[in-house]
């Protein structure tokens, strides 16, 4: 395996994603040395390399990457993984507010607790909680899952229109076009599998606790009629 | 957008605070470099009813002379320093000693009729240092490496409605009780509604900041004896626009955020440092942030020694 190691201690990001995007071409592993929750680290990356943030990273880590997948040992200021497409953005620590904002795909984890509008506008893709998320995740949800192993706070799925928001913990309150559903086997033995494939090791128990967050309809603010029907 | 910054140290003992809050800010550089200010508190010194003025005075021959016989017939100058600023400026400051804080605003006011001449703050229990330009420049010309002190709130300005200079710059400081300072990033949109009552009551603003719109409803709310807590607590339900906040009291800092959570808050603590900031980037100067919590919207942490 061909690692890379770029120090982050006195350079721009500009610098340092223009160094990133030129190493990954011909390296499997990018490490960031001092990266002093930087903003915008590893943005845009669109070659599939391994990139080991050595610490906390600021602002849009990893946004708009496309195929990379992030690692970050420390914690994440705001928008983490903003409309990535591909890929993964992996947080050891906590995170800010809109983590996973405008998603297109790949997938996002953060093991500790996350701020408010987790996975708003997402529009695809998979989002992981593994503590609590604030007021209005999943705000004008368009697709995708989110799974909070924890609590989820005020107006959870406000405006949602699709996706699926499954909650481990307690439910504060629900926005508008949200409402709460019961899990059947498949899903559970799904969420098991992702769950288990990124070390979240739940008690049997737990997963029978789960709830999930859908939209009331489709089409809650412009009539009834769609093509795409209710 | 400001970068806003607080630390306390709960041993109510003496800490090197002013290399501390440097350090913060020069972290938050990048969210705001019109100017940047600092409210050290605790490390002052002085002793009961001594204040120290910080006076901006154009340099313009006799001018410095007319407003220290100003004061000094007021109040006698105990001691005094004259620290050279940028734009033809320096900052006047002395010592006097009054006979209660009510003298303090009056004398402010009486100084302030003098042409190019600003009192920039008043204060007994902390230090307040605020300038134009950015953080490293004003650090080293009012030399914050060396200010000791208990606790301390800073700020980096990005300014967006009042002009840039340095009596906007913040912290902005309330009179209505002593030495309340409050560092700001955001907007009050309800701003005369909350003035209006204010200035009822014969609170005075200088300024058409929506920062000293804050500070004087929280020193409002703290002379009715709420609780730096309650004061913040109520302040979230009443100020609306994206905002969060910070405040200096002779013993304590906190936070305040809006109720949309629109504008960054981070804390973190330990049980000697109690921080907060508008990004973690500022905490890892003061502690280890392996641990740091997101201040929700519309919620309030404060920290009082």
């Amino acid at each position: 395996m061909k690692e890379f190691k770029i120090n982050a201690q006195n350079i721009t990001p500009r610098e340092l994603n223009r160094t990133i995007k030129k190493a990954a071409k011909d390296t499997d592993r990018i490490i960031i040395e001092n990266p002093n929750a930087m903003h915008y680290m590893v943005a845009g990356l669109t070659e599939s390399a391994e990139v080991v943030i050595d610490g906390s990273a600021g602002y849009f880590a990893g946004t708009m990457i496309h195929g990379a997948k992030v690692h970050i040992n420390g914690n994440a200021g705001w928008f983490p993984g903003d409309n990535m497409t591909e890929g993964e953005v992996v947080i050891d620590g906590s995170a800010g507010d809109g983590v996973g904002q405008g998603i297109y795909g790949g997938t996002v984890v953060v093991r500790k607790d996350v701020g408010s509008r987790t996975g708003e506008i997402m529009k695809n893709g998979t989002i992981i909680v593994g503590g609590n998320s604030g007021f209005m995740s999943g705000l004008f949800m368009m697709g995708g899952r989110m799974i909070i192993l924890g609590d989820i706070s005020d107006d959870a799925g406000e405006s949602i229109i699709r996706g699926t928001i499954y909650v481990g913990g307690e439910i504060k309150s629900l926005g508008k076009n949200a409402k709460i559903d019961e899990l059947g086997e498949e899903e559970i033995n799904e969420l098991k599998e992702l769950l288990e494939s990124y070390n979240f090791h739940l008690e049997e128990e737990k997963f029978q606790s789960f709830r999930k967050i859908v939209p009331r309809s489709a089409r809650p603010f412009y009539g009834q009629e769609s093509e795409e029907g209710k | 957008m400001c970068g806003i910054a607080g630390v306390v140290f709960k041993d109510n003992d003496l800490h090197p605070v002013g290399r501390f809050m440097t350090r913060m800010l020069d972290a938050l550089q990048h969210r705001g470099p019109d100017s940047a200010g600092f409210a050290l508190y605790g490390g002052l010194g002085l002793r009961e009813h001594e204040y120290l003025l910080n006076i901006e005075v154009k340099e313009k021959p006799g001018l410095l002379d007319e407003v220290k016989t100003k004061v000094d017939t007021a109040f006698p100058i105990e001691s005094e320093e004259i620290i050279p600023s940028v734009e033809n400026y320096i900052i006047y400051r002395c010592k006097v000693v009054l006979e209660s804080f009510s003298q303090l605003k009056p004398l402010i006011m009486d100084v302030d009729k003098i042409d190019d001449v600003i009192v920039l703050n008043g204060a007994h229990s902390f230090e307040m240092i605020k300038d134009v330009g950015l953080v490293k420049d004003i650090a080293a010309r009012y030399n914050t490496e060396d200010k000791i002190g208990t606790h301390a709130i800073g700020h980096t300005r990005f300014s967006t409605e009042s002009i840039v200079d340095r009596y906007h710059a913040h912290p902005f400081q309330s009179y209505i009780i002593p030495d309340i300072t409050v560092v700001h990033n955001g907007q009050i949109t309800n701003y005369w509604k909350i003035r209006d009552p204010l200035e009822r009551k014969g609170h005075i603003f200088e300024t058409n900041n929506d920062t000293e719109c804050i500070v004087h409803y929280i020193a409002d709310k703290l002379s009715q004896n709420y609780s730096l807590e309650e004061a913040l607590e109520q302040s979230v339900k009443d100020m609306d626009g994206p905002f969060s906040y910070i405040v200096g009291t002779p013993n304590g800092v906190g936070i305040a955020k809006d109720q949309l959570g629109l504008r960054p808050g981070v804390m973190a603590e330990n049980d000697e440092v109690f921080a907060v900031a508008s990004e973690e980037v500022a905490l890892r100067e003061v502690m280890d942030t392996s641990d740091i919590e997101q201040i929700s919207p519309g919620e309030s942490r404060a920290y009082t020694i």
